[in-house]
C-alpha cells in the first residue's frame, strides 16, 4: 500500500528510515497510553513538527495515518485545518506576530512593516536563507503587553519597531548552535 | 514546615516573564543568600497581580508593600534598604490598590471575598498545599457529603450563568447532563481562549490551576461523570504545564484518581491542546476537535448535554465559569447573589486592553460600568487623550462610542442597551485610531477564522472584508453600505453557529454609532474605472 505517495509535497520525497518508523511506532504508543487509550492528534502533530524541523512531511503523515488507523486524506484534513500545523516546509523560526484588535490598536501594523522589511518577506513566506517564517496571528492572549509576537514557544511584549532587529539576532544566533 | 518572617511575592505569569521577572528573581534570590537573609526572607513565585504596565512587580509582605517596574539592578537596593534596615525604597512603590485582589472590596463594599481570582497572585500556584490553606478542596469535600442533585440545586441557586460569553445557567446545564442515562459522561472545560482581547482564562490557569481541577472533580460527581477534558489553547504553555502539575498533585494527594476522599467516587482529568483555530471556542467545534478532526461545529439540537463528546452526555464550562464553582458551593448560593444585578449574579472578570493607562485584569461585580472600569481601575486613555471608541466583549462585540460609559455591564445589557459583554473584554482606542482599518482588521479576523463549512460564514465574511477594505482604500462603490447592511443580517440570520451569527456584531454597532465615519468614507471614494464598467 502506498500511502506514501498520497500526501507528498514537493522536496520531501525522501522515505523514511527505519529509525524514522521506529520513532513514529513509539510517539503513538506513548500517547496512547498518556491519554488512556484515546489519542490526541494535536500533541502527536507538534511533536513531529519539532522533531521535524517545524513541518510535517508527507512520507511521515502516510506512515501516522497508518499506525493511527486513519486515512492520509483524513490526517491531511486534520493537519490542514489548524494554523499551528503546517505542511509546507517552515523556517527554523516560526514568528508569529498579532494582528488582533488590542495588537493593532498599540501598534501591530507598524510592527508587522518592519518585520517584512527586516526579513525582507511576506506573511507566510520564509527567509532564503531558511532561518525565519513570518506568519500573522489572531490573538496571543498577552494583550496586556501588547502589540506582542511569539517566536517559537517564546513570547515577546510591549514591542517597538526599534526592539526587533535585537530579538531576531538574539534568535538568529542561538538558532545557529 | 519553616517559618519565614518576610515574604516577597513575585509574579511570574507570562506578561510578567515578558517584563523580566525571572531576571528579577534571579537577582533577588542572589542578594538574599550574599546578605545572608536565606532564614528569614523567603521568595514565593505567584500567578498575575493583574498589574501589567508597572513592569516587574514585588509585593513584601506582610509588610504589605508593593514595588513596580523594578529593574534587576534595583533589587539590592531593596534588600539592603528594605528588607535589612526596615525603609521603604518609596521611590519604586506602586498604589497597591492597582492589584486585582483589591477589586472587588473597593467596588461592591459589600463584602471582603474576591471569587474569581481569590488565589491568583497570592498563593503558589504549583503548591498544592497553598491551594489547601485556602480552603482548597474543601468544596469538593463538601459537595461529596452531599447528594448530587444537591450540588446541582446549590448551583441553579446561584444563578451562575457561563462566563465564556453566551451567559447559559450552569446549573441546568448540569442538571441536563444529570438527568442523561449513559454508561460515560464527560466534563470538558473550554480553555481555548481566542476572542481577541481575552486574557482572564490564561491567568486563571496559571495563577490558580487547582480551582479549576476542583470544580471540574465537583462536575463530575454532581452529574456522574468520570473523565475530565481541558482543552487549552496550543500557545498557553506555561497554563498547560501548571495544570498537568496540579492534575498531577491532585492525583497523588487523592483528589482525584480512583477513590477520592475515601468515598469511592472517582474522576480523573487530562490535557489537550489546541492547534491555533478561533471556531474551536465554539463547544462542537472544540469536541470535534477533541475527537482528532477538523474543528468545525455539529448541528444543534441535539446539545452537548444530550450528545456531546464521542456521542455521550457532555458537560461544556469556560474556565471562568469553573473557577466560580468552589466558592459557590463553599459560601452558599445567596452569598453569591448578593454581588452583582438581579439579572446577573456574581463578578465578572474582564480583560482591559489598549490605549488605556493601567492595562490588565479586573474582577468587578456585575453590574460595573465602563466608566469604571475604564477611568478608575484602567486609569483612563493614555496619555490623557479621548476615548475614540471602545469594543466590549471581544472581536465578535460590539463597538462602542464614549456615550455609552455609563451603561451598567451584565449579561442583559445587550438586550437593553446594545452592550456586548462577551468573554470580558474591554478595548480601549484613543481618538488617534482611525476606526475603518481597526474594522477592517476584525473582518479580517473573522475571514480568516471562518472554518468553511457553511455558506453563509465562509462567503459572507469574505465579502464583509472585501467591503471594509474598499472602505480603507476609498475604492468603495455607492451601494457598499446597503450591500453591507444585507450581508450582516444574512450572516446573523443564516450561520450555522455562534462564529458567523456573532461577526456582524461590529460592524453593526459601528454603522449605528459611528455612520459619519462610513459616510465620509463612501463620500471620499473613487470607483477604479474598470469596476464601474463591470457595474
Amino acid at each position: 500500500m502506498e500511502l506514501d505517495n498520497v500526501m507528498r509535497p514537493a522536496g520531501q520525497a525522501q522515505p523514511l528510515s527505519d529509525e524514522d518508523k521506529r520513532f513514529l511506532r513509539e510517539l503513538v504508543e506513548t500517547n496512547r497510553t498518556e491519554h488512556h487509550g484515546r489519542l490526541s492528534y494535536m500533541d502527536i502533530m507538534f511533536e513531529l513538527e519539532h522533531h521535524y524541523g517545524n513541518s510535517l512531511p508527507g512520507p511521515v503523515l502516510g506512515e501516522v495515518a497508518r499506525l493511527l488507523g486513519t486515512s492520509p486524506a483524513q490526517l491531511n484534513g486534520f493537519v490542514t485545518f489548524y494554523t499551528m500545523l503546517s505542511t509546507e516546509p517552515r523556517g527554523r523560526h516560526v514568528v508569529r506576530v498579532c494582528t488582533s484588535g488590542p495588537c493593532h490598536v498599540t501598534g501591530a501594523p507598524s510592527i508587522v512593516a518592519e518585520l517584512k522589511q527586516l526579513l525582507g518577506v511576506e506573511l507566510g513566506e520564509t527567509t532564503s536563507d531558511g532561518m525565519f517564517t513570518l506568519e500573522a496571528s489572531s490573538c496571543l492572549g498577552i494583550c496586556g503587553v501588547s502589540p506582542a509576537l511569539m517566536i517559537d514557544d517564546d513570547a515577546y511584549g510591549n514591542l517597538t519597531p526599534e526592539d526587533l532587529p535585537r530579538i531576531l539576532d538574539a534568535k538568529r544566533a542561538g538558532g545557529a548552535q | 514546615m519553616k517559618l519565614f518572617s518576610t515574604q516577597i511575592i513575585v509574579p511570574v505569569d507570562s506578561n510578567s516573564v515578558l517584563q523580566g521577572a525571572l531576571e528579577v528573581k534571579h537577582v533577588l534570590e542572589e542578594m538574599i543568600g550574599k546578605y545572608n537573609l536565606g532564614s528569614q526572607v523567603s521568595v514565593v513565585e505567584t500567578g498575575a497581580l493583574g498589574i501589567y504596565d508597572q513592569g516587574v512587580v514585588l509585593a513584601v509582605f506582610p509588610d504589605d508593600v508593593y514595588y513596580g517596574n523594578v529593574m534587576p539592578s534595583d533589587v539590592e537596593e531593596i534588600v539592603t534598604e528594605h528588607l535589612l534596615k526596615g525603609r521603604v525604597v518609596s521611590r519604586l512603590t506602586i498604589d497597591r490598590s492597582l492589584s486585582s485582589k483589591r477589586l472587588v472590596e473597593k467596588e461592591s463594599g459589600k463584602s471582603q471575598q474576591k471569587i474569581v481570582l481569590r488565589n491568583a497572585g497570592l498563593i503558589d500556584p504549583q503548591s498544592i498545599d497553598e491551594y489547601i490553606a485556602r480552603d482548597g478542596y474543601g468544596a469538593l469535600a463538601k459537595a461529596l457529603a452531599m447528594q448530587p442533585g444537591e450540588v446541582i440545586q446549590v448551583l441553579t441557586d446561584s444563578k451562575l450563568q457561563g462566563r465564556g460569553g453566551a451567559g447559559f445557567p450552569t446549573g441546568l446545564k448540569w442538571g441536563m447532563v444529570a438527568k442523561e442515562q449513559s454508561d460515560e459522561k464527560y466534563i470538558v472545560c473550554n480553555a481555548d481562549e481566542g476572542e481577541p482581547g481575552t486574557f482572564k482564562d490564561r491567568l486563571i490557569l496559571e495563577g490558580d490551576p487547582h480551582s479549576i481541577v476542583e470544580a471540574m472533580a465537583i462536575a463530575g460527581y454532581a452529574t456522574g461523570a468520570h473523565v475530565g477534558i481541558v482543552y487549552v489553547r496550543g500557545e498557553y504553555f506555561m497554563s498547560i504545564a501548571r495544570l498537568k502539575k496540579a492534575i498531577k498533585d491532585a492525583t497523588e494527594y487523592g483528589l482525584l484518581g480512583k477513590d477520592i476522599l475515601g468515598t469511592g467516587f472517582q474522576f480523573d482529568i487530562e490535557v489537550y491542546r489546541g492547534g491555533g483555530a478561533y471556531v474551536c471556542g465554539e463547544e462542537f467545534a472544540l469536541l470535534e476537535s477533541i475527537e482528532n478532526k477538523r474543528g468545525t461545529p455539529r448541528n444543534k439540537p441535539p446539545f452537548p448535554p444530550q450528545q456531546g463528546l464521542f456521542g455521550k452526555p457532555t458537560v461544556v464550562n469556560n474556565v471562568e465559569t469553573f473557577a466560580n464553582v468552589p466558592p459557590i458551593l463553599l459560601n452558599g448560593s445567596d452569598w453569591f447573589k448578593s454581588f452583582g444585578t438581579p439579572s446577573s449574579a456574581g463578578t465578572k472578570v474582564f480583560s482591559l486592553s489598549g490605549d488605556i493607562v493601567n492595562r490588565g485584569i479586573v474582577e468587578a461585580p456585575l453590574g460595573i460600568t465602563l466608566r469604571e472600569l475604564i477611568y478608575d481601575f484602567g486609569g483612563g486613555v493614555k496619555g490623557g487623550k479621548h476615548i475614540g471608541f471602545i469594543q466590549t466583549g471581544g472581536s465578535a462585540g460590539t463597538v462602542l462610542t464614549d456615550k455609552f460609559l455609563d451603561v451598567p455591564l451584565d449579561f442583559a445589557s445587550m438586550k437593553t442597551n446594545s452592550v456586548s459583554i462577551g468573554s470580558g473584554v474591554i478595548l480601549v482606542a484613543s481618538e488617534d485610531v482611525p476606526l475603518l482599518p481597526f474594522l477592517a482588521e476584525v473582518a479580517h479576523f473573522f475571514w480568516h477564522e471562518s472554518c468553511g463549512k457553511c455558506t453563509p460564514c465562509r462567503e459572507g465574511t469574505l465579502q464583509v472584508k472585501t467591503i471594509m477594505d474598499s472602505l480603507v482604500n476609498r475604492t468603495a462603490d455607492p451601494a457598499s453600505l446597503q450591500r453591507l447592511g444585507k450581508l450582516l443580517t444574512t450572516l446573523n440570520d443564516t450561520s450555522f453557529c455562534g462564529l458567523g451569527q456573532a461577526a456582524p456584531l461590529a460592524f453593526e454597532s459601528a454603522l449605528r454609532n459611528f455612520p459619519e465615519v462610513f459616510d465620509q468614507a463612501l463620500a471620499e471614494s473613487h470607483v477604479p474605472e474598470v469596476c464601474q464598467e463591470e457595474v
